[in-house]
This record gives structure tokens, sequence and C-alpha cells, in this order.
């Protein structure tokens, strides 16, 4: 379903991206862990098309996208929800707007379905009722439960989760796994979530992909990355660190 | 298992990166890189000044447009700038026949061609450039600091994740508002400064109103050229404003550096249009 082949990204002279290369089957979904910086984020905008990569190739549902153009990339990205790591709610919209504008951009539902789709989503992230609150009034965790609507609301075969439960409370956190987890078994999704929370990640990911300063070191089911060797794996896996 | 290796983790900051591209750094390459640098600047940002022109055209004739926020962005354009237009360009009518009637004294004391010979000159060149220099100035950092906002708070990247094209959705809609609104405001400032012209010269030099009022010398020509620099002014700001804010990138530092690359950058179009379009309109209706 999604396929990295060699994806080298530059930044100046330096490569924060490091000839990554790892498969997502159909259906599968990943965790992407890793600290900060490493290039994570980087890498969902390059499988988005969002950002192109200098080497190497990204097969989405089939496609190899890094040389489309934005209108051809615009059907490809049909097929992904994206949630940002930094909300990228639309502040020139309220909320019902914004969790509405895929649905409004793919035109398939009139409004009166449309705004009862959005209640829907709105309901199921604890947050029933605020369609008319502007997005400056929100709080972070609002924000990125609202993030987390406007991802999902249209049901894409592929959904890219950056971070999804940062800033929440645990039980809301926990709620938004669970939601995860129900998409993923729903709609036979594909997806990749990044987030620091290993217990979460543990209950809806099949497969783990590490990346350490733009290199992947760990590809792999649970599993293994549970028995894996490799030192910076396990410390990252335990929560441990060098220094005392 | 794909691309493991476990030894690669430890110690993979550093070296790594500098080998594979900067291979033999020798001077002639810096001071290439150097001068090359801000041609290749230069050039890019002409290139995708004329291709998000191409987009904002095809896109105003082709698709669904946002009228509401044509209607909105018309609103916006007329509220950020009338004050400010009514202002510079009243003074710059009392400025302009103050200093010009001060030489008709001197010279001949024949106060009769004043509003006559003014008012061509006004619609030709003075409000269309000025006009579209305090548009460029006051609408043209306003579209670029929204715009690049919106691309380092990452709601462009939203927008293009939901197969939205930036230009049709956001810069469409502020090139149609911009190409009516720059046409309504120049027309604006010709009045505003007509009759600034007018009252000064009535009070300083005793000129009465309907000697002023003079449409006598006014050429088919001189409108055509006025109206035409006016249309490409109004084209001109929200597209090269409007690219300017579509390359921010970084953060609050970033959209400074946008809203300034706005404004100098639709400056320079209008300036250099203005040329462009005066030198034609001269070519095929010579005289004067
Ligand atoms: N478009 C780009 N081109 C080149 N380099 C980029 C680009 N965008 C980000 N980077 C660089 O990629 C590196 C990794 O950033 P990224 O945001 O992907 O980290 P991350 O793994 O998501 O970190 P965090 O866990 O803190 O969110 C950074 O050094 C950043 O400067
Ligand atoms: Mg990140």
């Amino acid at each position: 379903m999604i396929r990295v082949a060699h994806v080298t990204k530059y930044r100046g002279r330096q490569a924060v991206l490091k000839d990554v290369s790892f498969e997502i089957p159909a259906g599968a979904s990943l965790a992407l862990i890793g600290p900060g910086g490493c290039g994570k984020t980087l890498l969902t905008k390059i499988i988005g098309g969002l950002v192109r990569p200098d080497q190497g190739e990204v097969w989405v549902d089939g496609q190899e996208i890094t040389r489309l153009s934005e209108i051809e990339l615009t059907r490809v990205r049909f097929k992904i929800g994206m949630l940002f790591q930094n909300y990228a709610l639309f502040d020139f919209m309220d909320v019902g707007d914004n969790i509405a504008f895929p649905l409004r951009q793919e035109g398939k539902l009139d409004e009166e379905e449309i705004a009862s789709q959005v209640e829907a989503i709105l309901k199921e992230v604890d947050l029933p009722g605020i369609e008319r609150l502007q997005v400056n009034e929100l709080s972070g965790g609002m924000k990125r439960r609202v993030t987390f609507a406007r991802a999902v609301i249209r049901r894409p075969p592929i959904l890219v989760y950056d971070d999804p439960t940062a800033g929440l409370d645990p039980v809301t956190s926990s709620k938004i796994f669970i939601l995860l987890d129900r998409l993923q078994r729903q709609g036979a999704t594909t997806s990749i979530t990044i987030s620091h929370d290993l217990v979460g990640l543990r209950s809806i990911c099949t497969k783990w992909a590490m990346l350490v300063a733009g290199e992947v070191v760990f590809f792999g089911t649970s599993e293994e990355i549970e028995r894996s060797p490799t030192k910076v794996v396990r410390q990252f896996w335990m929560g441990e660190s060098d220094e005392v | 298992m794909t691309g493991v290796g476990a030894d690669r983790s430890s110690g993979s900051t550093g070296s790594t990166g500098e080998g594979e591209r900067a291979d033999r750094p020798s001077r002639i390459a810096d001071i290439l890189a150097s001068v090359g640098a801000p041609v290749f600047y230069v050039l890019s940002t002409v290139g995708d000044v004329f291709k998000t022109f191409g987009l904002a055209v095809y896109y105003t004739f082709r698709g669904k447009k946002r009228w509401d926020e044509v209607i909105n962005q018309c609103y916006q354009i007329g509220n950020r700038s009338l004050v400010f237009i009514t202002v510079v360009m009243a003074f710059l009518g009392m400025i302009l026949i103050f200093q010009s009637g001060l030489q008709v004294k001197r010279i001949t004391g024949d106060f009769s061609q004043m509003g006559a010979v003014y008012l061509p000159l006004l619609i030709r060149q003075f409000s269309p450039i000025i006009g579209a220099l305090m548009i460029a100035t006051r609408v043209g950092t306003g579209i670029a600091a929204e715009i690049g906002s919106m691309v380092v708070t990452e709601q462009v990247d939203a927008l293009r994740m939901n197969a939205t094209q930036p230009v049709k959705y956001l810069i469409v809609p502020r090139f149609i508002a911009g190409i009516f609104m720059t046409l309504v405001l120049v027309v604006y400032s010709t009045l505003v400064s007509f009759l600034a012209g007018m009252l000064t010269a009535h009070v300083y030099f005793e000129v009465p109103y309907d000697t002023f009022w003079d449409i006598s010398l006014v050429r088919w020509a001189d409108l055509l050229i006025g109206v035409t620099k006016t249309l490409c002014f109004g084209m001109a700001i929200p597209v090269v404003s409007g690219q300017a804010g579509l390359a921010a990138f970084g953060g609050s530092e970033g959209v400074g550096w946008a809203t300034t690359a706005a404004v100098v950058n639709s400056s320079l179009a209008v300036i250099m249009l203005d040329f462009v379009v005066g030198g034609v309109g001269f070519m095929v209706f010579p005289t004067n």
C-alpha cells in the first residue's frame, strides 16, 4: 500500500533523511517512533507529496508520487487523511467548517449530511456542539481532537497521524487510541502513527519503524522490537538513557 | 526486515552527511555559488510569479469560484486602503497644483489650462501608479502576511492534503477582487486628486471651479492607457504578493520576509509594467 524506497532528503548539505526504505502492506498500521528531530514528520510529508525527496521513490496505492505534479497529486491525496503535529487548523474558519472542509472539497455529500457527520464526529471526540467556536478559542487538547476529526471525517483508506495524543490527558489519549483502533478495523485502513506514547501505540500498531537521525534503525513487528538487540532501539523502548 | 543495520545507528551523527554532497569545495565554486544564489533566487522568483499568474488566470476562468470570498476580499481591499488613498491623493493633488501654479504665475499667469492639462496627466500616469503603489504597500503586505502565516502554520499543507490548490483557493479570490478594486480605487484616486487640485487652484490662484473642471484635453487614448495600466497593476499586486506569501518558510520571521518581499516585488512590478504599458501606449498613440 505504501512503499518508501531509498528516500533521502537534504537540508542544505546535511542529510535529514538517509536512504529510508520500508513497506507497509494494505491494512497494516505502522508505528513510527524515534527521538525528536529524527525526521518523522518530514517523512510523513514526503509520503503525502507535500515535500519532494531529493532521492528515492514513494509508492502510494501502487502509484509512484515523487514526480507527480500538484494536480496529479490531488487524486492520491484524496486517499490520505493527515493529522498534523502543529494542528494546521484553518484559522479563518470555525470548528465546524474546519471539520467539514475535506467533505466539502470532495463534494459528494449535501450540506445536511455534512452537518450531521460533523456533529457525530465531534461527539466521538468528546467535544459535542462546538461547531461554531473559532479555532483560537480552543485549548491545545481541543485543537488536537478537532484536527483528528478533520483527518478522519472522510474515512480515507490511508491515515497519517502525527502525534495524535500530544498534550492530551491520559483518559482522552486512550480514548483517541481506541478511536484509532476502531477506525483501523472498520475501514481496513492503512495507517502511520507517530507518537511517543509507546503503550498507546502497542495497542493499535502491528508494525514498527524507528528512525534515528534520519536513518531507519528498526523495522519489524511488535515482538521483534521488544527483543531487538540494537542498543538505541532497546533504550528507546525501555525509556533508558546513557547518562546517569 | 528492511533497511536495518544495528551498527549504523550509533555514531551516525557528524561524518556521514558531508561526504556525500560537498566533495571538493573549491574557492571558485564558492564564488560561483555566492554570485549564483541571488541570481538563481531572482530568476526562480520571476518564474514562480509567472507560474502563479498563469494558474490564477486559468482558475479564474475554470472551476467554481468562491464568490463570497471575492466579495470579502473586495471589502478588505477597500477597507484597508480607502483612508490612506484619500489622504495621499488629496495631498498629491494639492502639491502638484500648488507647485505648478507657482510656475504658471511666474511665466504666463494664465491659469485657464491648468485643470485641462492636469486631468489627462492624472488619468494616464499619476493616479494609476500612485494608487497602485499605495495598494501594493497596503494590500500587498496584507495578502503576503495572511498567506505567509498560513504557510508557516501548515494550513497551506492542510489545504493541499485536502486536494485543494493554494493558488485556486487563496490567490484567485484576491486576484479577481484585486483587479476590480484597483480599478475602483484608481478612479476614486483620480477624482480625489482632481478635486483637491481644483480646491487648491481656487484658494491660492483664484481659478474658478468651472474653468478648472475642463475635460477637453482628455483623449480616448489617455483613458485606454490609464485603464490598461490599472488592470495590469490590479493583476500584478495580488499575484506577486500571493506568491511571496506562498514562498514563505520558517516561522514568523519568514512571514516578515514575505511581507517585505511582497511590497518590494509588487512595487517593482508596478513600475516596470507602467514603463512597458506607457511605452507601448506612446508608440500606438503618439503626440504630446
Ligand atoms: N522541507 C524540508 N526540507 C528539508 N529538511 C526539512 C524539511 N522539513 C523539515 N526538515 C528538517 O528535518 C529534520 C527533522 O524534522 P521533523 O520535524 O521531521 O522531526 P520529527 O522527527 O518530527 O521531530 P518531533 O518528534 O520533535 O516532532 C529537521 O532538522 C528539519 O529541519
Ligand atoms: Mg514531528
